[in-house]
């Protein structure tokens, strides 16, 4: 372990590597000030960047996209008040007050120091549990990998937002987009007798289409007057650093609960940054000696949002490099990255590439060291930054988007895949249909039909499903997941019905 | 007469399209002997959860009351009306798509930047043009010099 992680740390050291975090890292930070151009844009947009590069340094790239981005939301959701990224909507809460009784400069320095905290706890959860949950899942075989997919399908189309029906809805299709093309007994499906299609479509494009198009022409939609009264923002901001490490000391336990719930979070599929964030704010205050100062402009309320979001870094870092499942939408694309670099995410990466999960390891630690120094130094600057209009940024985004699908094989025809995907997942988010699912399926698709197929070729017996007690457990797992949101949504329409009630 | 909302239209476009690729996977090869399931089992099965699911929600649907538009007109003409900007941008889009081929990246990029930076932000002052040509020539060389010469990735 030791061996491996120095190895990976002398490869993550190199300053070119080096270099490719902190843009990472920067980037990451403006992706996530700029409101409405969230964290998974930010890694959407880098994604290109990467296939020219080698593994180690593609993967430390995304990292510093991934922990900058986490942390970048502080930015906009103190000086504007609107929150950069959805897992920082509760830093608005006191972060925002704070800024508005004239303590910007405090209120950003505690999120930083917040959030630095909360990725290095949660690196510490990710090194411990990694491991131990990668070497439990070396026993699974065919059926209990099918299982385990179809529990994390089910348990991310159960936590959307209330649609579950729409969500599994989600799921399958992001599944049946995976099915174009040939399979992997050189069967031609769904080729409509295009030859384009026989090779099926990528998944960089697909992912592109379906989650930046229709984020990106929804932020026109909504477009109102925020830009106005953003602009009058004074982005002079000078960071008070003894009063900010006298605000951390003093939050010990926060931090401590915080960043735990925020690992543990991540670590569940479906559930991510924005979850991690209400729970831990509301945990925060229900343990807080002074809860009546919530909302107000209180350290705490910041320290438990940011360190919460941040570890949900780390977190989700587990189940995707452990069992190959990955626990949110940035993930999913995380996992895209190590696909495109050759690498199946899962237990046999440990054995496989672990010079590589090293690397990992070390590019979130010095990502965290980057962050808090970027965000330090440069926080004016953010300040600014986040002020960009959606009407400069989605064009340059959408041209950025098209020339990244274009460079992943030199073919216009992948521009057409983003396009048309762009369409669709317009249309589907416009008819209320969560976009997380599809993506999911999309990532997950191929494995979950070579795995079924694996189980059904060494048993054609489809009760061997139920008969392996992990592979049951599962799916009893998922059938619980599905009846639980039917039941949950239905607790809140009546709810609804009762409080509309006179 | 029913009126159109977005579960119905979801419901009913999702219908139409599992049943164009119900029955192109009829053309799907066989399974040999070998194998105990053929390839077009796992698409079926996830037609089949698809069209189940449409149809869930299309009859949901049914029990819920809607409102006609209160403009009288059609409710696609009134959608559209509303999002002529994103229509106009995808429109757009699709063109530079059509156009990278033909008049290569810096050209093509060029124009789609400047076109959809004067659709969002407007023409009409000499500052707003100052702003767009001033993103347009500098975000487009910038990211071929990137991607040429930085990551060796050749662009049209």
């Amino acid at each position: 372990m030791t061996n491996f992680f120095l190895q990976a740390l002398a490869e993550v050291g190199n300053p070119s590597v080096l270099g490719l975090i902190i843009i990472g890292v920067l980037f990451g930070i403006v992706g996530g000030s700029i409101p409405g151009f969230t964290v998974t844009m930010a890694i959407l947009v880098v994604f290109p960047f990467t296939f020219a590069m080698d593994p180690v340094s593609g993967v430390s790239l995304m990292v510093g996209v991934f922990v900058g981005g986490y942390s970048g939301g502080i930015v906009s959701g103190v000086m504007l008040g609107i929150p950069g990224t959805p897992s920082s909507i509760t830093t608005v809460y006191d972060g925002y007050p704070m800024a508005q009784r004239g303590e910007p400069g405090r209120a950003l320095g505690i999120g930083v120091m917040a959030s630095f905290l909360g990725t290095l706890i949660s690196v510490a959860v990710l090194v411990f549990f990694g491991p131990l949950i990668a070497s439990f899942s070396m026993n699974f075989r065919p059926w209990e990998i099918t299982a385990l997919i179809v529990f994390a399908l089910t348990l991310v189309a159960g936590l959307s937002n209330g649609a579950l029906l729409k969500g599994l809805l989600a799921a399958a299709i992001g599944l049946l987009i995976t099915t174009v093309g040939y399979d992997r007994n050189s069967n031609l499906r769904f080729d409509f007798d295009l030859p384009a299609l026989g090779s099926g479509f990528e998944m960089l494009p697909v992912m592109i289409g379906v989650f930046a198009f229709s984020q990106l022409l929804g932020n026109i939609e909504k477009l109102n007057d925020e830009k106005s009264s953003a602009q009058k923002i004074d982005t002079n901001v000078t960071i008070p650093y003894g009063l900010i490490m006298k605000d951390i000391a003093s939050q010990k336990l926060n931090t401590l609960r915080s960043s735990l719930i925020g690992s543990l979070i991540g670590a569940l599929p479906g559930t991510g940054g924005t979850v991690a964030n209400f729970v831990s704010y509301d945990q925060a205050k229900k343990f807080s000696r002074h809860p009546e100062e919530f909302g107000k402009g209180t350290p705490s309320g910041i320290v438990a949002s940011e360190a919460s979001n941040s570890a949900v870094a780390g977190g989700a870092f587990v189940p995707t490099l452990a069992l190959g499942i990955p626990g949110d939408l940035p993930m999913a694309i995380m996992m895209g990255v190590l696909i495109l670099h050759g690498i199946t995410p899962g237990p046999m990466m440990f054995e496989q590439n672990p010079v590589l999960v090293g690397a990992i390891y070390a590019s979130l630690l010095i990502g965290a060291i980057a962050m808090v120094l970027c965000n330090l130094l440069l926080v004016r600057w953010f300040a600014k930054i986040s002020l960009i209009p959606q009407q400069i940024l989605v064009p340059a985004v959408l041209m950025l988007c098209a020339i990244g699908a274009y460079a992943l094989n030199n073919n216009v025809f992948d521009i057409w895949v983003l396009f048309i995907f762009g369409v669709i997942g317009y249309l589907l988010w416009k008819a209320g249909v969560p976009l997380t699912p599809l993506i999911l399926g999309v990532v997950l698709g191929n494995n979950l039909e070579r795995q079924l197929f694996r189980a059904l070729e060494l048993d054609p017996n489809w009760l061997t499903f139920l008969t392996r007690p992990l592979s049951a457990l599962f799916l009893a797992l998922a059938v619980a997941s599905v009846v639980f949101s039917l039941y949950q949504d239905r607790k809140v329409k009546r709810l609804q019905q009762t409080t509309r009630s006179p | 007469m029913l009126t159109l909302t977005k579960d119905r239209a979801l419901a009913l476009a999702l219908l139409l399209i599992v049943a164009v690729m119900w029955v192109e996977s009829g053309s799907i090869r066989p399974p040999t002997s070998w194998q105990p399931y053929g390839s077009a089992l796992f698409p079926r099965i996830l037609l089949v959860t698809i069209a189940l699911l449409s149809v869930v929600i299309l009859v949901r649907s049914l029990f819920t009351k809607v409102a006609p538009p209160a403009s009288g007109r059609g409710v696609l003409t009134e959608w559209f009306e509303r999002r002529k900007t994103v229509v106009a941008l995808f429109v757009m889009f699709g063109l530079y798509a059509a156009l990278l081929p033909v008049l290569g990246y810096i050209v093509a990029t060029m124009v789609f930047l400047i076109a959809s930076l004067a659709l969002l932000l407007g023409v009409d002052t000499k500052r707003k043009w100052a702003i767009n040509l001033g993103i347009s020539c500098t975000l487009v060389p910038l990211v071929f010099v990137i991607f040429r010469y930085g990551l060796n990735v050749w662009l049209p």
